[in-house]
């Protein structure tokens, strides 16, 4: 197994030096940086001609995600970001953004290298500000003007694939390892088919098409992200995401039998208070179900998602996200929302941690390709519509 | 790392990114008076330090140093990387600031400050004077909007009131809104409601007031039936729809603004402070229209005790038809939820009632 998350070199990379592997002598570091370091890197072969004689092309090697992200070093930056951006009536938001993904991405590595969040604040304005625009309209419409709100509605729906599009790719685009950045390339009507066209077999199987729709359209994201020319392959199949909205569906449905019947059972004998037993019963089981999909849906996609040579093995579990979940919740409410730095670095780092990228061979197939600008109005509407299709 | 040390450090280590394939190449910059040497196995360039870009820092993060070929550096970060330009300047002001933990304990305080201030005192005034300034037409038209809503989907039937009783409580009703500033919008609607809603009076967008039968029947004196409309003329007349909807949305817009970190990890929680500050402003605005109710009904000649009665017959209602049991005796006040309801707990409203009668609750 490599060495990459020793924590040794974890360590000695938050000193003022260079992370330890940079300080080895450059003869020994070539494959360094293609995740293929068997440890000790001291006893790689110092010829870059050779390689090293322990790694048959075909043999995987696996790489965890490492989150160097504190709580501590994150919460002056959250609440320098919140602070600014209520002064500034929302402006800075913008500002805060880039400064909130740089965080999160330069605190993720792979390899030693970190990620990098290329997006500028102005792009990121001026489609916030277009966002608001269409969000003002949509809030005037359902408050106001009700008899508009099919048309507005339709308009939302024929935007909605361009929405998608877009966003994934500028948050493709602008985020960069080792100096190459991801590209998204799928098109409006692409897209568009794939989302309505999945969305009748969905309303004409009373929703138990949905699984499928899902799945077409986690396959059609996978399918069109792309990293140095390798574009992505996804493999899981329209069953197991139903598989996991099936065991969900009968944990919350047992979760309404039991919460129900016993919050209504205290309430006719003794209290008001039988409300909070049923709260509270559905409430953990929301929790449980939440928790359950995006572990089990999130494995599954990972788990069946391949960029080239490159795999990965997703490993979140129910329980302990469940767990994390309700423990933030907890955390959030008596802090008031000051432990909100907390939460969103625990979580990170968990699902980040469980993360490995599987190599075969080495990484040298991805060839970097130029880049393209991409306007951010894509991107802040799907953030303020919540419409995050990406993975 | 201290000064002298940075002053001495001539050479520091990066990885090198051509740009070409994600392998990176191990090398030394070193530094000289206004240029950087790379230097690596297969790599030896020279950069004057004016084009050389530095991304800023954060946290404990490796940085990063732009070439101007497309090539990037990465190295851990060092004093050194601040007197080199810079990727963006801003962003290292707010780097500096980020640094400094009395600037975040400042910023909390600041925070907790605006929003105390922004809550209780803030947001009530700036809706408060905005309302009387936007133009009364769209809200009539939302009014008529709701109404033909309401009667569409079978929640309201046309009413069976006989015609004599509607025009008593008519007469009542015109003698009420006399000389108010907004009489000539106020207008009354009778309705049947169905069981789900029951004894109630709504005061809709643009200064239409829905009466149901089930609450004028409830009444059992013309002056508790004015007593129902001058509460919800009370919102009619301090434009309390509009006031909600402002300030609904703007805290709406700030809570999202705050809890927009959390959203994805904490899980419903992150939706609660929106709910908690709606349902207490709506609270507010329910006090506000029984005190003018109270201040009308003396106006009137009546005494805001006819409030109280009705109010508490109401009550019973209600409760003989949810089936109380022993512990919900001691009454509404119990109730565990009455933190998220929209209307003040009943009780509280009864005593009020009372007490600006001038009336001491005799049992």
């Amino acid at each position: 197994m490599p060495a990459d998350i020793d924590p040794s070199s974890a360590a000695a990379s938050t000193d003022a030096s260079a992370p330890s592997h940079l300080l080895q002598p450059a003869s020994s570091v070539t494959s360094q940086s293609d995740f293929q370091s068997p440890s000790p890197p001291i006893s790689q072969p110092t010829s870059q001609s050779t390689p090293p004689p322990n790694t048959a092309a075909e043999s995987t090697h696996g790489v965890k995600l490492v989150f160097r992200g504190t709580a501590r070093e994150y919460f002056p930056i959250w609440i320098v970001n919140l602070c600014l951006s209520l002064v500034t009536l929302g402006i800075y938001s913008a500002w805060a953004k880039v400064r909130r993904k740089r965080y999160f991405y330069s605190h993720t590595t792979l390899d030693d290298t970190p990620f990098q969040y290329l997006g500028k604040p102005v792009p990121i304005l001026k489609g916030r500000i277009i966002a608001v625009a269409f969000f003002a309209i949509y809030w005037t419409t359902t408050n106001f003007f009700l008899s508009t709100l099919p048309w507005v509605l339709l308009a939302a729906a024929i935007l909605a694939p361009w929405v998608v599009v877009r966003a994934a790719a500028f948050n493709a685009r602008y985020s960069a390892f080792r100096n190459m950045t991801f590209d998204f390339n799928g098109s409006y009507w692409s897209a568009l088919k794939v989302i309505y066209g999945w969305a009748v077999l969905m309303i004409l199987t009373l929703g138990i098409g949905f699984s499928w729709w899902q799945q077409r359209i986690k396959r059609y994201m996978v399918t069109h992200y792309s990293f140095g020319g390798e574009a992505g392959e996804f493999t899981a199949t329209g069953g197991q995401f139903f598989f996991t909205y099936f065991l969900a569906g009968l944990v919350m449905i047992g979760a309404g039998v039991v919460g129900g019947g016993l919050g209504f059972a205290i309430l006719a004998t003794q209290s008001r208070y039988g409300i909070w037993v049923g709260v509270v019963v559905i409430y953990a089981a929301y929790l449980l179900v939440f928790a359950m999909i995006r572990a089990r849906l999130g494995n599954t996609i990972w788990n069946h998602t391949r960029l080239g040579a490159v795999g990965f093995r997703s490993t979140l579990g129910v329980r302990k996200l469940a767990w994390i979940y309700f423990t933030n919740a907890l955390g959030l409410v008596a802090s008031l929302g000051l432990l909100t730095p907390w939460a969103v670095i625990r979580t990170l780092k968990y699902r980040t941690e469980n993360l490995e990228v599987l190599l075969q061979g080495d990484l040298s197939q991805f060839a970097g390709g130029g880049r393209t600008a991409v306007a951010a109005t894509g991107a802040e509407m799907g953030e303020i519509f919540d419409l995050d299709l990406s993975l | 790392m201290n000064t002298l040390a940075m002053l001495t450090t001539t050479s520091v280590q990066v990885l090198y990114f051509a740009g070409q394939t994600p392998q990176g190449e191990a090398a030394t910059l070193i530094w000289s008076e206004r240029t950087a040497k790379l230097i690596g196995r297969r790599t030896d360039a020279q950069y004057a330090w004016s084009q050389l870009r530095v991304s800023p820092r954060v946290g404990s993060a490796d940085r990063f140093i732009a070439l101007p070929d497309g090539g990037q550096l990465q190295c851990a970060d060092h004093a050194l990387l601040d007197r080199l330009p810079q990727e963006s300047r801003t962003e290292g002001v707010v780097a500096w600031l980020e640094r400094q933990w009395g600037v975040a304990l400042v910023s909390v305080a600041l925070l907790v400050a605006g929003l105390v201030g922004g809550y209780f005192y803030g947001l009530p005034a700036a809706a408060e004077y905005i309302a009387p300034r936007v133009p009364m037409n769209y809200e009539q038209y939302l009014g008529e909007q709701s109404l033909t809503m309401l009667d569409n989907q079978a929640l309201f039937r046309p009413t069976k009131l006989p015609a004599p009783m509607r025009q008593r409580i008519l007469d009542d009703f015109h003698r009420l809104r006399a000389d108010l500033p907004s009489a000539s919008r106020l207008h009354l609607e009778f309705r049947e409601a169905t069981p789900a809603i029951g004894a109630n009076a709504f005061a809709l967008p643009g200064g239409t007031i829905v009466l149901t039968d089930q609450m004028a029947l409830l009444t059992q004196s013309p002056e508790e039936v004015s007593a129902i409309l001058a509460h919800e003329i009370g919102h009619v007349e301090l434009r309390h729809t509009l006031r909600h909807v402002l300030q609904g949305s703007v805290a709406a817009l700030v809570a999202a603004t705050l809890t927009g970190d959390a959203s994805g990890v904490g899980l419903v929680v992150t939706g609660l402070p929106v709910l908690l500050v709606q349902a207490s402003y709506s609270r507010d605005f329910e006090r506000q229209a029984d005190d003018f109710a109270f201040d009308l009904l003396k106006r009137r000649g009546y005494s805001p005790a006819v409030f109280a009665n009705v109010m508490e017959r109401l009550e019973r209602k209600r409760d003989d038809k949810t089936r109380k049991s022993t512990a919900q005796e001691q009454g509404a006040q119990s109730n565990p939820l009455s933190f998220l309801s929209s209307h003040p707990v009943t009780k509280e409203r009864i005593a009020r009632a009372r007490a600006a009668a001038g009336v001491t609750s005799g049992n």
